[in-house]
């Protein structure tokens, strides 16, 4: 008990690490880009490994093949922008997506600064030209920081858990 | 009946300007069916690396086509490809990627099987009451028709009427070498693969690997995204295969087709910095020679017919084709990578596959959607041919062009030019052979 210590006992930090993550799904299932974005710090890990074996994800980015990796946000503006650019048959028309981040706990690691946020999602989203509706679900795993004042998220972590991948597959449906 | 509306499917008539082929071939379910038993069932089908099973009672699980297939290492050592399949009532005998097990046994009525494929029990045989007649049957695993290996290939066939697999190989040796000599030790399957399905006929997937007229037109998002990464405009440093300097007079590009329905398009790289294999190059000039590591930075993409692809721009992958229906097919994805190599290069290899190649990549997602929208279109029953397969039909030269003279190569066909032209005579091969076989399994 005492590795996890007060913080992560502490019911107010559960809110907040809620409220920030039930915030980016909703920036994102709105199409906030500019606003997810900037959830993040300029130096965040974006990270979701690939598999291995039948319980096994692959553990080390550098050597091993991950779905996305960045060590940076400039990764994920990059996304961003080719959504945006209307260039990419895969994402035009987007989809619908609709996330449900639930069994949301603060885990060990969590100190004044930093929040280690453990969660699950199930993200239904809808393909408007197939008019299909596919599903993804997986576990989170996010570090915040306290930074200027406003916590951001240095760390996310996605294992997907039903990884027979459907055609698109990107930040907006994980 | 059969035979006459097969050979009606694939229009091939080059003396007269002619190549198409018909809808139903991407759409009947009939077609699919003969695909499976004649295309399928009935050729050399790529399985996986030795270098998957390297102990004893190692083994992997894959597919030929609809048949579920178990490659195991034997207590000697030696590989054998069998049917996963109890030949008691036909329950999966192993249920994992892969593994180590000296025995499988049937989880249904345990029937237990050696890892050379033997049986070794039938649970309660003593007191079975089997006739005389049921000990005269081999109850062992069903061994592939063939299985043999091109330098730690490994390929099975179903059928046994199959020339040997270096003749069906053939002249893509050259290709395959320049795939697998990239370290000395050779090249491995990077840890963490991946699986998707899209909504579409494999037939799809075979053209795009060799496709260039569909780069500037589907991956416009990925070429300008290095475009601002090389310009700054983009805070991500990731470097990668600049498509727009294919653009350039320097630049050459082409395709070769061979026997038995292999394909590739190849073309030079402005900028071979960007390859992770450039880093070790010295090492490996002096390993091939200069004219094949020239070759071995050069971008290919090649198709061993029907579901073996390797695409090399920046990183090098490798990409298996698995029907699941005339409408649905599975591809599994590998990221190859020279054994050895410095971390720096594997690190690289690595965020340029993940940019590009996966499906959550930034190209290969634009190429799935197509294929479904492809397929959709394909419901349009007043639409029977497909056009311009004839594109690249004048500039074609029957054998090898002076680049593959040059390599000792003997291409069945070969095509030279700047990138302009994006030749898709190099997608006959392929017909010709889906139609070789099917016309030879319904005859």
């Amino acid at each position: 008990m005492s590795a996890i210590g007060n913080v992560a006992t502490d019911p107010a930090m559960l809110t907040l690490a809620s409220q920030l993550l039930f915030r980016e799904a909703h920036y994102i299932d709105s199409q906030l880009w500019d606003d997810w974005l900037a959830l993040f710090t300029e130096d965040c890990e974006f990270w979701v490994p690939a598999w291995k074996a039948e319980h096994t994800p692959t553990a080390n980015p550098k050597s091993e093949l991950s779905l996305i990796y960045y060590g940076e946000r400039g990764g994920l503006e990059d996304r961003v922008w080719r959504v945006r650019s209307g260039k990419s048959v895969a994402s035009t028309p987007m989809p619908r997506t609709h996330h449900v981040i639930s069994n949301i706990m603060l885990d060990e690691g969590c100190s004044a600064g930093r929040l280690v946020v453990l969660s699950n999602s199930t993200v239904h989203y809808y393909r408007t030209k197939n008019r299909i509706t596919e599903l993804l679900y997986g576990r989170y795993r996010h570090e915040l920081v306290l930074q200027a004042g406003h916590w951001r998220i240095a760390k996310k972590k996605i294992v997907l858990l039903n990884d027979t991948l459907p055609a698109i597959l990107d930040y907006y449906n994980l | 009946m059969q035979f006459e509306r097969l050979a009606g499917l694939v229009k091939d008539r080059p003396e007269a300007g002619e190549f198409t082929v018909h809808r139903d071939i991407f759409r009947d379910p009939e077609v699919f069916e003969l695909e499976m038993r004649h295309v399928f069932e009935a050729t050399w089908i790529f399985l996986g690396f030795a270098s998957q099973l390297p102990r004893p009672h190692d083994f992997i699980n894959t597919w030929i086509g609809r048949t579920p297939v178990l490659v195991m290492r034997d207590g000697k050592g030696k590989l054998g490809g069998f049917v996963n399949s109890c030949r008691h009532r036909g329950a999966l005998v192993a249920h994992t990627q892969a593994g180590n097990a000296k025995y499988h046994v049937c989880a249904y009525h345990g029937w237990a099987y050696g890892s050379d494929g033997r049986i070794v029990d039938i649970k309660d045989q003593k007191a079975a009451c089997y006739p005389p007649g049921f000990d005269k049957l081999d109850h062992g695993l069903q061994p592939l028709a063939r299985f043999a290996d091109y330098r730690g290939l490994l390929f099975g066939s179903l059928s046994a009427d199959v020339p040997s697999l270096d003749e069906h190989l053939g002249e893509t040796r050259t290709f395959l070498d320049m795939v697998l000599d990239q370290s000395p030790q050779g090249v491995e399957m990077i840890p963490g693969s991946s699986s998707y399905i899209f909504k579409g006929n494999w037939k799809l997937q075979v053209e795009n690997c060799v496709d260039l007229y569909h780069l500037t037109s589907a991956h416009p998002s990925f070429m300008e995204i290095v475009g601002r990464r090389q310009k700054g405009e983009s805070a991500h440093g990731l470097a990668a295969i600049d498509f727009t300097a294919y653009k350039s007079p320097e630049t050459v590009r082409g395709s070769y087709t061979f026997e038995y329905g292999h394909a590739m398009v190849w073309g030079t790289v402005a900028d071979p910095r960007v390859r992770p294999l450039f880093m070790d190059i010295e090492n490996v000039k002096q390993r091939v020679g200069e004219l094949k590591a020239r070759w071995m930075l050069n971008t290919r993409n090649l198709t061993i017919y029907p579901s073996m692809q390797f695409a090399e721009n920046a990183s090098l992958q490798l990409r298996v084709i698995r029907p699941l229906s005339v409408d649905r097919t599975e591809m599994t994805i590998y990221c190859l990578g020279a054994v050895g190599e410095s971390a720096a290069a594997r690190e690289m290899r690595l965020r340029q596959f993940e940019d590009f190649f996966n499906s959550t990549g930034m190209a290969t997602p634009d190429d799935t959607m197509c294929y479904e929208d492809c397929q959709t279109g394909y419901g349009s029953r007043s639409i029977d041919w497909q056009q311009g397969y004839s594109r690249g039909m004048t500039a074609v030269l029957r054998g090898p062009d002076k680049y593959a003279d040059e390599l000792g190569v003997k291409p069945v066909t070969s095509t030279c030019s700047q990138f302009d032209m994006q030749d898709e005579t190099v997608f006959h091969a392929g017909y010709r052979e889906w139609l070789r076989l099917m016309r030879k399994g319904v005859a």
